[in-house]
């Protein structure tokens, strides 16, 4: 869709900001939690058709951008699933956030936020609305991560998150000034006539995309730069930690993506130095530290910074099969995630013992959370085998030079596996009596749903690839 | 010697020297004071080269905002001799390291730019650094960034209110 390009702010990014307003006041006149979740799903729906509506052309708000945003079917997909997945997530969760403290409408509203963040970051076309894109995401989860007051390592996370984040966004900007100072421009679009103007200081763009590139990496939590993530993932509300490891982090993604799509051929050499090492270190991180933990939120922070190490991959081929991989990874491993943490939610206790004979006790949860778990750990038929399968292919596509790394990638994978299975074996053979909160119908039906879409997606990607081209 | 010149000097040496004091200060609330000396110095600079917009943020936000964050920090941290943190040899060694880095990247840049050499600064002239100009600008170019801005206000003012609201 280029000749709309100049024009049009998407539905979606004025739609959710408005709406976050109107779940803030919304708060005023509804008192009861029941009522706050209710108004979040109609407002998520309203939302999801807005974007609807503008994705099949009925209709759309024509703003002058000035080729700030860009509008792309890859982004407009991506903004399709991000909404239904938060859609699902807040009727999955929903009961959860209101109870997590007082102010239930404002965590709606600032999940709400977060999502204009996410919208923004993949259609921006500038590195200001980069800026923007990124705080107006990152910001209302420092909130949401420490709004369970009277926990203290809530709070601790959530100052930490603060720290480290406010931290990263200086690195962000530092990038974005070193790369005006390359390029003249904050546009991520090479244009000749300001590049040769600026030929003088072309060193200055591989050094701002470096920039820029950890500073990413750190919001989508990639080694060495995801130091923060299993303490602020641990220490936060949980329904919270589902929220950011998913929807948050594939946006990173997508930024990530749309970046370097355009500029990696500008950092040159150390372009292909680089992202191996980041991708190695993070699965290493991810993978064999998770090996190591106790507590199976905790676990999940870990295999989340992991599944960054495979989405980084990416990276490599960024054009068409890299893309398609990216969709179909955010799906089966945000569907896959939302899930396991709805489980987690409703356990007593965190840790593996925690899950002890869950499958007598509660045989649904059980053999949900067993398809969830097998989907993070990529076994065939579930939608995370042919989301890792993607991304090593697009690898292996740009170059089969890429094939040992392809190979360390299919060897963590194997790790994780063992740690993944720990679950598994703990809720069907270890004895105990797994205790977990009330459980309604309701919420079980949606987890079966999941896990059906989970395994439709592991035995027909093309369902979803073909939504992508429809 | 035109007025404008003496007043950039004037300003040019007020900078350095207070920006030096800064480093040499052995109580931290003097630095803090210094710094503030530098601003206004360097606001200054802004005003000479018509550049209003800027001399005032810079004066708003720095001298004034941050300034006084700073001065509370300091003020919470109370500190005296028996907390001064201890610093050993390897902290001084990759402090001058680093300090010498950047002061050799500096050198070299001023060295090679030989397009700047022996021209001087444009003062009184120019219209981009007025305010009208640039809310012109802003109103027009950048019109979705700044609108979009305030979400991440409204998001922030929230959560000030989530987090610090008694339960």
């Amino acid at each position: 869709m280029p000749e709309r390009a100049e024009l049009g702010v998407m539905n979606a990014i004025i739609f959710s900001a408005l709406i976050g307003v109107v779940m803030m006041l919304g708060g005023i006149v509804i008192k009861s939690n029941a009522g706050i979740k209710l108004l979040a799903i109609i407002l998520l729906f309203i939302l999801l058709g807005s974007h609807l509506a503008e994705y099949y052309d009925l209709f759309n708000i024509h703003i002058q951008t000035h080729g700030m945003l860009a509008k792309s079917r890859f982004g407009m997909f991506f903004n399709t699933i991000i909404i239904s997945l938060t859609l699902l997530y807040v009727l999955l969760s929903g009961d959860e956030i209101v109870k997590v403290g007082t102010y239930g409408a404002e965590y709606f509203a600032l999940i709400f936020f977060s999502l204009c963040g996410a919208t923004i970051l993949s259609s921006y076309n500038n590195l200001l609305m980069l800026f923007l894109g990124v705080e107006i995401m990152t910001i209302p989860l420092f909130v949401l991560t420490s709004s369970e007051k009277k926990n203290l390592k809530s709070n601790e996370a959530g100052l930490k998150y603060f720290l480290m984040g406010s931290f990263s966004t200086g690195i962000l900007l530092m990038g974005i000034a070193l790369y005006y100072g390359g390029t003249g421009l904050f546009a991520i679009e090479a244009s000749k006539a300001a590049n040769e103007a600026q030929q003088a200081f072309r060193i200055l763009l591989p050094l701002g995309l470096l920039f820029i590139f950890i500073s990413l990496s750190f919001k989508v939590s990639a080694a060495p730069f995801h130091f923060w993530t299993p303490d602020v993932y641990d220490g936060a509300p949980s329904v919270f930690t589902s929220f950011m490891a998913t929807i948050v982090k594939t946006a990173g993604f997508i930024a990530f993506i749309k970046l370097f799509e355009l500029r990696s051929v500008d950092m040159g050499y150390s372009w292909k130095i680089l992202l191996p090492l980041i991708i190695i270190l993070t699965l290493l991180a991810g993978n064999i530290t998770a090996v190591f933990q106790q507590s199976v939120k905790r676990m999940l922070a870990y295999s989340s910074i992991a599944h960054a190490g495979f989405m980084l991959f990416a990276l490599y081929n960024p054009n068409d099969f890299g893309k398609q991989g990216i969709m179909l990874y955010t799906v089966a491993y945000s569907l896959a995630t939302i899930g396991t943490f709805a489980v987690l939610t409703k356990m007593k206790d965190y840790t593996y013992e925690g899950y002890n004979g869950l499958a007598k006790t509660k045989p649904v949860l059980a053999a949900t959370n067993t398809i969830f778990i097998l989907s993070l750990a990529g076994i065939p038929l579930t939608a995370g085998f042919f989301a890792k399968y993607y991304m090593l292919a697009s690898a292996l596509k740009e170059s089969t030079s890429n094939l040992w790394l392809v190979i360390v990638a299919v060897l963590f994978a194997a790790v994780s596996v063992y740690y993944y299975f720990r679950v598994i074996q703990a809720m069907y053979f270890k004895d105990g009596n797994a205790e977990t909160t009330e459980i309604k119908p309701f919420f079980k039906t949606l987890l079966i749903i999941i896990a059906a879409l989970i395994i439709v997606i592991g035995l027909m990607p093309s369902l979803l690839l073909d939504l992508f081209y429809a | 010697m035109a007025i404008t010149e003496i007043i950039f000097w004037f300003l040019s040496a007020l900078a350095v020297i207070s920006a030096i004091m800064v480093v040499l200060s052995k109580s931290p609330v003097h630095s803090v004071l210094w710094l503030i000396a530098v601003f206004f110095a360097i606001s200054g600079h802004y005003v000479l080269l018509n550049a209003q917009f800027i001399a005032i943020v810079n004066i708003i936000v720095y001298a004034g905002a941050i300034m006084v964050l700073f001065l509370f920090v300091l003020m919470l941290m109370n500190l005296n001799k028996e907390t001064e943190p201890q610093k050993n040899l390897w902290m001084k060694l990759t402090g001058v390291v680093s300090g010498g880095c950047l002061l050799i990247i500096l050198i070299s840049l001023v060295r090679q730019a030989t397009e700047i050499k022996g021209k001087i600064a444009v003062t009184k002239t120019g219209d981009i650094g007025l305010i009208k100009v640039l809310g012109k600008e802003l109103f027009s170019s950048y019109v979705v960034p700044f609108e979009i801005s305030s979400v991440l206000f409204l998001s922030a003012m929230i959560g000030a209110v989530v987090i610090g609201k008694k339960d």
